[in-house]
């Protein structure tokens, strides 16, 4: 794979006055890992259900700053109630338009990373977290202290709006300091005609901290989107994750949590929609390094037409992480026959005294419920949406946050079809 | 109300039924007796128009039309109920919401105004009384952890709530104690008035002791051996099926 096009755009971005030049020893860095190792193929055993040559066919160029907002931004379709507003559009941050909740502290990833003398939870850099160090532009990086309960959700909203292939690496670190807890939300929209975007997110939680993480990923289906998450977890802390997808040409979700502190928990969540040839994969690594912590990963994918879908969910338990308890669900809908799911769900256990489950089902809508309600006079369509909705809404639950639950329902019956 | 003609079906190449002929007439109330194999439970699937069988000859008419070329949510909506021998457990759906959905489709086939979510709270509180539903299961998913009598309630509060003009139960007596039993055929009986027709589908005499049935049908190796009333199922309940086969 040829990797040049990358080169010439690091270059320029190395050469951009507006990015402070401490941090390029680190860009070098991460770019000359990068260029070592390259992007993923179809040979590695992680990416064999996932082609990334898309990244190479169209030559993307860093968002420069002309293509920020030439209007107001209107952010009503994107309107959550009761929660705080940050918004990038193109990479680049929209001060007028946002608005920080109290008790946090707000500081660009650059800032983030110089208070931290460049240090980072880097564990598993993977390709596309080298590529965000090397080409990181945007994204806000939250630090909370400790015994704080932020209680507005922050609503981190990235704008992708262009008729030429951009490409845009947000970063964020999310610092919870102890018996603290937050709720953050990304959500990824947009009408690119032609858009990669590679985030970052680098989650610390703390003593008792908690995080409650919803990403709502409805990006334009011209869109290649690399979410990269990594949360380290300290004693009794407790992470909740729920991601909606139902954009993107090709989404794929890198999620690593490392459970570091005893009575440490763990809940990862995922509902991913797919149409026409989209294919949305989700890669979740759960590491159970000290006794005593719980887990759970429950995804499910609904796909129609001939989309494709991949889960490949691994809960490692290490030999000293003894009464670990870990579920582990994925189940997938296909609504069509030309449809594909390849689900892979893993235990890797090296402990004896555990409690591990995992499962996966992938199946059609269940006939014999689709006769009972129709022979309850609810027709053909309206039972499958109801069906449809019925196999979501398990899932649903797991979204924690109210205001946020209603608008991904919204979302999901205007996916359906439903009238709303 | 009901005319089966001479219906002859099977699956996938074996034949079910071997020539019914049945005609219910508005108000009477029909009970089918028979072995697990007679051919009962197809009957009543092809009256409700389940896809999995091929009529072969004969037809069922129901209100002057021919119901086999209908689909299972035209049939509903004209008036045709089954209670299932196996209710279908709905992950995901709550039972309001699946109850609002099927009341609401009738309405609107009736040319009705359509319930609002407060205006059917109302409405199906009352409905649940009467098969001694608690409204707590309103909140769960459509028969989820639902008791095998609890499911059969769920059936009749689902007949009473759509009102048909033809309730089929199949087997709705299996599995049920004595006071589901009751509250069960305490539903139906209540459900009963001079327009309604049943076909009751069952094994036992037990049921029928309490539904009285106008007509008692038995049927082995899909034909109806014999017809008659009551006296007929407690002629069965002593002597059981033997008798007739030969």
């Amino acid at each position: 794979m040829s990797l040049s096009h990358f080169q010439a755009e690091f270059e320029k971005m190395m050469n951009r006055d507006y990015f402070s030049s401490s941090i390029h020893p680190m860009r070098n860095e991460a770019f000359s890992k990068f260029n070592e190792c390259g992007f993923p193929t179809q040979k590695w055993e992680d990416w064999q259900f996932t082609n990334l040559t898309s990244l190479q066919k169209d030559t993307f160029r860093i968002s420069e700053l002309k293509d920020g907002p030439t209007q107001k931004i209107d952010l009503s379709p994107f309107h959550i109630d009761n929660v705080a507003n940050i918004v990038i559009y193109n990479g680049h941050f929209q001060k007028d338009i946002s608005h920080f909740p109290s008790g946090i502290n707000l500081m660009s990833g650059l800032d983030y990373l110089e208070s931290k003398e460049w240090k980072y939870n880097n564990t598993y850099d993977s390709p596309f977290d080298l590529l965000n160090t090397a080409f990181m532009d945007s994204g806000m990086s939250v630090v909370i202290d400790e015994n704080m309960t932020i209680n507005t959700p922050i609503h981190m909203v990235f704008i992708s709006n262009s008729n030429e292939p951009l490409m845009v690496n947000p970063r964020v670190h999310i610092d919870v300091g102890d018996s603290s807890s937050a709720t953050f939300i990304e959500h990824h929209v947009g009408v690119s005609s032609s858009f990669f975007e590679n985030g970052s997110i680098f989650i610390n939680l703390e003593q008792n901290a908690q995080l409650n993480h919803i990403r709502i990923q409805s990006n334009s289906t011209k869109t290649i989107s690399m979410a990269n998450i990594q949360a380290e977890q300290s004693l009794d802390s407790k992470y909740t994750f729920f991601q909606y997808a139902d954009g993107g040409q090709l989404g794929r979700l890198n999620m690593v949590t490392r459970l570091n502190g005893e009575g440490a928990d763990c809940n990862l969540n995922g509902l991913a929609l797919s149409k026409n040839n989209q294919h949305l994969d989700h890669h979740i690594i759960t590491d159970h390094r000290v006794p005593h912590c719980t887990s759970s990963q429950n995804f499910k994918s609904i796909l129609q037409d001939k989309s494709t879908g991949v889960f490949c969910g691994r809960t490692i338990v290490r030999e000293q992480a003894q009464k670990t308890d870990s579920k582990q669900s994925n189940k997938n809908l296909l609504l069509s026959k030309n449809a594909l799911m390849n689900s892979n769900p893993q235990l890797e256990i090296y402990a004896d005294d555990v409690k591990c489950s995992h499962g996966s089902t992938t199946g059609e809508l269940d006939h014999e419920a689709l006769f009972y309600l129709r022979s309850r006079g609810i027709d053909m369509m309206e039972a499958k949406n109801l069906l449809t909705r019925g196999f979501a809404n398990e899932i649903m639950n797991a979204i924690r946050h109210n205001c946020t639950r209603s608008f991904i329902d919204t979302k999901f019956k205007h996916w359906l079809g439903d009238e709303v | 109300m009901l005319n089966i003609k001479s219906l002859k079906a099977s699956i996938d190449g074996k034949p079910i039924l071997k020539g019914i002929n049945l005609n219910i007439k508005p108000g009477e109330m029909h009970a089918i007796m028979g072995l697990n194999g007679s051919g009962k439970s197809t009957l009543a699937n092809i009256i409700t128009g389940r896809d999995c069988y091929d009529v072969s000859d004969g037809d069922v008419i129901y209100k002057g039309d021919s119901l086999l070329e209908k689909s299972p949510e035209t049939r509903a909506l004209e008036g045709i109920f089954m209670s299932f021998q196996y209710p279908v457990v709905i992950p995901g759906v709550n039972l309001t919401y699946f109850l609002k959905a099927a009341l609401n489709a009738h309405r609107k086939h009736r040319g009705e105004e359509e319930l609002d979510a407060m205006r059917f709270l109302k409405f199906i509180r009352e409905k649940i009384k009467q098969v001694e539903i608690d409204e707590k299961y309103l909140k769960r998913a459509v028969n989820e952890g639902f008791s095998g009598g609890e499911k059969k309630r769920n059936e009749i509060l689902q007949m009473i709530t759509l009102e048909p003009s033809l309730s089929i139960l199949d087997e709705t007596d299996s599995g049920l104690d004595i006071d589901a039993l009751k509250i069960v055929a305490n539903g139906v009986n209540q459900y009963r008035n001079k327009d309604n027709s049943f076909l009751v589908i069952t094994h036992y005499q037990r049921l029928l002791n309490y539904l009285k049935p106008d007509f008692v049908h038995v049927l082995i190796d899909g034909v109806i051996v014999k017809s008659g009333d009551m006296t007929l199922a407690h002629k069965l309940e002593e002597k059981g099926y033997g008798w007739l086969e030969s």
